[in-house]
């Protein structure tokens, strides 16, 4: 992995002096609140419903052992002893003290880590697949360009006040796990004609109120000029996106309104000028980078225990069956940790368990965890043989949860619980959903089913991507939850329909049932998965199921 | 104004703890609604809300909140207010 | 900027007494429309010589745009009081910029005068009328002597002693005062400004729908007359330009038409910030819009296009960039772009830029940044000092080689 460099080292320190200096000018009146806000919000820390909440970066989801104890630390000593892990792979702290906040970037520097950009109009924390360096499917590790491209927007002078915010994504596999097709800029590393490394450059996705896909604005883009072409894209967007209402601001709006054509020929001529200007200390910088995210080494070792205990242990088989994915060296699997134990809250995890993620990080996964956007931690390289000691060490912290990809692994936004924007909370429903389908003991039967909830139409919950969207909004006062249906966020993006009228909180889980209940009825097989049924049936039987008053008067 | 004022409370974030507040008649910052100054006049809701912007060293984004009365004091009316008053609902969940 | 005295001379001295040819205008020009009246005036030997007053305030934008439609060099005549807001002189800047206007002549009470009678600015608590005649009154009447007629905003729906106003008025006897605007409603305004997308002056978003000096101009709550926040809880509700008699200035005038330059107080004066601190401007030349053909200076605003300028890049010596407000990034890209097509001259920041973003601006490219006396007194030279060190710690160096 990735350590500090002296000079990043040196940067998050000036960093967190500057900000500790700009909150007590904001004390002292030097500087208004309306001045403070962008000042404090590019370094993460915001004012929610109930207190302020700081975001800290996980850049591309990779996180050490040592890292992982730090934010336990954190969380006891600032916080009240839990953080929360979101869908742009950053942990929050939901209630540090003004003042404590220079503290806790000061106790980030000291293990490589910080808050810069996790928030503001600016270039936001570059996300990448979860499974980078580990996955079978991978053709060159993300990582090292997502590094390359944080330090490239770290404070990048021309793009700090930017018309909104801007988030980039990254994935070197062809299997989309990084959602990059709602990001503004969206890479994907390919191999060009002749065989070199390089991008598949998408731009003008996103999520929110208006949900679009991203669009190919470069067929590949060698890698030698990401960093020249990323910054003709957002030079462009700074001057050309809408300052005049920040719901048309995104670049996707931009593009939208310019139209593809348009955006690419000023993308390509900027990027004409800009590229002289980079004259290869950021390919020697890419090349040193790299060689730090060099696969740790992996010896062969037999897998016998695996099997023995997968015969042995239905609990082990279980959740071995769900929770792991293929490694790209025989033997190794890539082991993922749920944080959605039913009825708990998506995405919280407490210090102790941070410690035990540390310590089981240490023992079986080369110190390395991952944060993935589906807000679960994940153990990317550890033996086969390891892996009825993993669960055994996890099931004692309560994180051997078995429901990776099922109906409880749901997605959620911190909704009005927490969050300032929310319309609706997210959380409880989210819970109650988790917890009927326990009880109901079919989950397992029910088979990948993605359900993302978001509070707001600001989609932090992602529920237009979601298998089964759920869009909590204020209904004259009242909680009120749209369900849209169909979407997906893999590399064949699309944006769920709406079934109807929404439901009240009261009624919205019998709304998810009756949708559920629906595909187990109509699916041709347990094999076909509830998108596959959703695809070949289309909206008609839910929308009956959902309305059926509605639909007999439509018969009559 | 043809719609009838309803009343209203002026509530903000505390600076330094994030804390939500209320202002009291007396000019004070509570953390407790029902301590809050229920406030009938929309005139008088404007300039209590202009007295609160004032205090920008003390609070941060204050706003009227529409509120009623309550037999211990006023009470929140919609569920967001509830929800700023009430704290979060897994407040305990998570807390190692 | 000195301001240019050029007054234009179209034609003679009207024919007549003022109240008589007020009268035959405004029976000439009773049908027409808020434009027709302005251009009409501005060309009309009746009315003669003529400038635009503008307070730059919460409305003035409409006029100021008719006004450049028509003639962008028509003299308009601008009172900085030395206790504006710096949103306010911020926003003049921005506009005259924005609409290409290349004669606003920037008019200050005569330093020794104020020094002498409002030392401490403190005269408004006493005899607020008295500050307006030696802040507003005195330096407009003083500007307005080579003019026969002068234009300005006013409007009947602002009511008071608005509501009976014509297009043409007699002023005393000594001039006419034309009020292109006075049959127009809050509705006309505001669509004006939303049909030409006109840029709107930050106080109004934050509940000043009239603006005057600072000390005395308060928000207005919901349901209250959009000047009930000027002089609150005084009986006074005109500062005194617009009575019907000029009262004859009583207050002894030490400059002559216009306030040089180097007089300028130096709490309302703007500050330049460079990597030494805080310093006067030094540029004492005029700052041309950016299609200003000769001028070795201009002034652009964030929507401009850089590649407009490549042209000149080689004559041009100093290039203004306006931040109408410090979120609008869009400046800190024309910079790098200006560098980047070879722009080796002055490349100056203006506007509503703060202290943490000195950094950014030197960064891409700015030599220094021009700020608002009131901004450079909360924010003084210790926090901007603090960000001198803007080479060290910069990642797009080590990218960049």
């Amino acid at each position: 992995m990735y350590g500090y460099s002296e000079f990043d080292t040196a940067f998050v320190r000036e960093r967190a002096a500057q900000f500790r200096a700009q909150v007590e000018r904001r004390i002292s009146g030097a500087l208004t609140e309306d001045e403070f806000r962008p000042l404090r919000l590019m370094n993460g820390l915001y004012l929610q419903l109930h207190a302020y909440m700081l975001r800290v970066a996980i850049p591309y989801g990779t996180l050490s052992s040592a890292q992982m104890r730090q934010l336990a630390h954190i969380a006891e000593r600032w916080d009240r002893g839990y953080g929360h892990f979101t869908t742009r792979q950053n942990i929050q702290f939901n209630w540090p003290k003004l003042r404590d906040v220079p503290d806790i970037q000061d106790a980030l520097a000291d293990v490589g880590m910080h808050t810069i950009q996790t928030s503001g109009n600016t270039i936001r924390n570059v996300t990448a697949d979860h499974f980078a360096g580990a996955a079978a499917d991978e053709i060159a590790d993300p990582r090292p360009y997502a590094e390359l491209l944080r330090q490239w927007s770290t404070d990048h002078p021309e793009f700090q006040f930017l018309p909104r915010k801007f988030k980039i994504g990254v994935t070197g596999a062809p299997s989309d796990r990084a959602v990059i097709r709602s990001h503004d800029i969206g890479l994907q590393v390919v191999r060009g004609p002749d065989g070199g490394l390089g991008f598949r450059v998408l731009v003008g996705g996103g999520l929110g109120r208006t949900p679009m896909i991203a669009q190919e604005i470069r067929a590949f883009l060698p890698e030698a000029d990401l960093l020249p072409y990323c910054e003709a894209i957002v030079s462009v967007y700074n001057q050309l996106g809408r300052r005049d209402n920040k719901f048309k601001a995104r670049i996707k709006i931009t593009v939208h309104e310019h139209g593809l054509e348009a955006i690419r020929e000023k993308v390509e001529a900027r990027f004409a000028q800009v590229r002289t200007e980079f004259g290869g200390a950021d390919r020697a910088l890419l090349a040193a980078i790299r060689a730090q995210f060099a696969r740790p080494a992996l010896p062969a070792r037999p897998v016998a225990p695996f099997e023995a205990a997968r015969r042995a242990d239905p609990v082990f088989r279980a959740w071995a069956d769900t929770n792991l994915a293929p490694h790209a060296v025989p033997g190794y699997a890539i082991a993922t940790v749920s944080l959605k134990a039913h009825g708990a809250t998506p995405g919280d995890a407490g210090a102790a368990q941070m410690r035990v993620l540390a310590d089981v990080a240490d023992a079986y996964s080369q110190s390395e965890l991952r944060i993935s956007h589906e807000q679960n931690v994940i153990l990317p390289h550890v033996h086969r043989a390891d892996l009825p000691a993993l669960h055994a060490a996890l099931k004692a912290a309560g994180l051997a949860t078995a429901n990776v990809g099922l109906i409880s692994d749901i997605i959620a936004c911190p909704g009005m619980d927490y969050c300032a924007l929310a319309t609706a909370r997210s959380i409880p429903v989210a819970q109650a959903i988790a917890t009927r389908f326990e009880e109901l003991k079919l989950e397992h039967e029910i088979g990948p089913l993605k359900i993302k909830i978001s509070g707001c139409i600001n989609a932090c919950g992602h529920h237009h991507v979601g298998h089964i969207g759920i869009l909590g909004l204020d209904r004259a006062g009242v909680e009120n939850y749209q369900i849209t249906l169909g979407g997906d966020g893999s590399e064949d993006a699309v944006i769920g329909g709406r079934t109807g009228p929404g439901f009240a909180h009261d009624r919205i889980l019998p709304a998810v049932e009756k949708v559920v209940r629906t595909y187990l009825g109509l699916r041709a097989g347990p094999e076909e998965t509830f998108l596959q049924t959703f695809r070949r049936v289309g909206m008609a039987p839910f929308k009956a199921a959902l309305y059926p008053a509605e639909d007999k008067a439509r018969a009559a | 104004m043809s719609r009838r004022f309803t009343p209203k409370v002026v509530t903000a974030n505390a600076l330094l703890e994030g804390d939500v507040v209320y202002l009291t008649a007396d000019d004070r910052w509570t953390r407790n609604h029902a301590e809050a100054e229920l406030i009938e006049d929309e005139a008088h809701a404007q300039i209590r809300l202009i007295d609160a912007d004032g205090r920008s060293a003390e609070v941060v984004g204050a706003y009227l909140a529409e509120a009623r009365p309550g037999p211990d004091g006023p009470r929140p009316v919609h569920f967001r207010e509830v929800a700023r008053t009430a704290g979060p609902s897994n407040h305990s969940a998570g807390r190692a | 900027m000195r301001p240019d005295p050029a007054v234009p001379a179209r034609g003679a001295v009207p024919a007549g007494s003022t109240a008589r040819r007020a009268a035959e205008l405004n029976a000439r020009y009773r049908h027409h429309g808020a434009t027709a009246v302005l251009e009409r005036a501005m060309g009309d030997a009746q009315v003669g010589r003529i400038a635009l007053v503008s307070s730059f305030g919460a409305e003035s934008v409409v006029l100021l745009h008719m006004l450049s439609v028509l003639d962008r060099a028509a003299p308009v005549l601008f009172i900085d009081t030395a206790m504006l807001f710096a949103e306010t002189l911020d926003y003049q800047r921005a506009v005259a910029a924005w609409l290409g206007l290349t004669n606003v002549q920037v008019l200050r009470p005569d330093p020794a005068v104020l020094h002498a009678r409002d030392p401490y600015g403190a005269l408004r608590l006493t005899d607020p009328d008295a500050c307006c005649a030696l802040r507003k009154t005195a330096p407009l009447h003083a500007a307005l002597r080579p003019y026969d007629a002068w234009i300005t905003g006013r409007k009947r729906f602002q009511g008071g002693q608005r509501i009976a106003l014509d297009f043409f008025e007699d002023e005393g006897g000594v001039r006419l005062k034309v009020n292109p605007l006075a049959h127009w409603t809050r509705a006309d305004v505001r669509d004006y400004m939303v049909n030409n997308r006109l840029p709107r002056h930050p106080l109004v978003a934050q509940g000043y729908p009239s603006i005057g000096c600072k000390p005395c101009t308060g928000k207005v709550g919901a349901g209250e007359d959009a000047r009930a926040g000027r002089w609150r809880g005084r009986a006074k509700v005109e500062c005194g330009i617009h009575l019907a008699r000029p009262a004859a200035p009583d207050i002894p005038q030490t400059g002559d038409d216009t306030m040089p330059e180097t007089d300028l107080t130096p709490a309302s004066a703007p500050v330049i910030v460079t990597d030494d601190g805080f310093a006067a401007d030094d540029w004492t030349g005029p700052v041309g819009a950016p299609d200003a053909p000769d001028a070795d200076a201009v002034a652009l605003p964030p929507d401009a296009d850089p590649e407009a300028l490549r042209a000149r890049l080689d004559t041009l010596r100093l290039i203004v960039v306006e931040f109408p407000g410090f979120a609008d990034g869009r400046g800190f890209t024309i910079a790098r772009r200006l560098r980047l097509m070879g722009y080796a001259g002055r490349l100056r920041a203006r506007g509503h830029v703060i202290a943490d973003q000195y950094t950014m601006a030197r960064r891409v490219g700015f030599d220094e940044v021009e700020i608002s006396a009131e901004l450079a007194a909360r924010q003084p030279a210790q926090d901007w000092r603090r960000r001198a060190g803007w080479q060290a710690h910069d990642y797009q160096s080590r990218l960049r080689a």
